[in-house]
């Protein structure tokens, strides 16, 4: 009963996050300077870890959960280096 | 209980995906880097924490599930961490390209740039 709601809405949500990764794309290609693109570049991570999430309950499995969090802290990761790059003209330690 | 938590769930997913779309289409169109810091936190917010939370809700609500509360407890976990990680990132990119220059700085209204002009 809640299995067949729960395939109903994946029909209705799958299209919707793949419709949006393929934007955020659309715009880390064509960029015009690199901040764009580093945007761009996070929010599709940050999107890719909400899916994971949900086709972890989608293909009833546990492994793809480990990888959404530390898909989120790289993200994040990306940005500190970039900004500090941006700022200081160096990455450091 | 469970039917409950389950569309609470299933809501908070799908208000999730409709905000992904209108963060990736102001995007897409919007003029500025400046601008288009907006809608990339209106997409990391609005669609990646808010569907994290309501996965956890679902996964707790659904009885088909082999493995519950590990799929709950870890979303839940990757939801914490995206709310605190990306204000912070989108913020220390701004003040990065601020201080390199690399996008042109023009607002609509300046009022320190108004009382200097006055004085």
């Amino acid at each position: 009963m809640l299995e067949d709601a729960f395939m109903t809405l994946m029909k209705l949500v799958i299209p919707l996050y793949l419709l949006a990764i393929v934007i955020y794309a659309v715009r880390a290609f064509r960029g015009p300077t690199v901040p764009d693109i580093i945007l761009a570049v996070d929010c599709i991570s940050f999107d890719l870890a909400a899916f994971m999430a949900i086709l972890a309950i989608y293909f009833k499995s546990v492994f793809l959960i480990g990888g959404a969090i530390t898909l989120a802290l790289w993200a994040y990761l990306l940005d500190i280096y970039v900004a500090k790059h941006l700022a200081r003209g160096e990455v450091g330690a | 209980m469970s039917e409950i938590l389950f569309y609470l769930g299933a809501f908070m997913i799908i208000i999730g995906g409709i905000c992904d779309i209108f963060g990736a289409i102001g995007l897409l169109r919007f003029p500025n880097f400046y601008i288009r810091l907006h809608a990339a936190t209106v997409g990391t917010i609005g669609g990646a924490v808010i569907p994290l939370f309501g996965t956890s809700l679902l996964a707790l609500g659904a009885d088909f599930l082999p493995h519950k509360y590990a799929i709950a407890g870890a979303s839940f976990v990757t939801g914490v961490i995206v709310l605190l990680a990306a204000p912070a990132g989108a913020t220390a990119l701004a003040y990065a390209t601020h201080k390199a220059k690399l996008v042109k700085w023009e607002p609509k209204v300046d009022d320190l740039a108004e009382v200097r002009r006055n004085d």
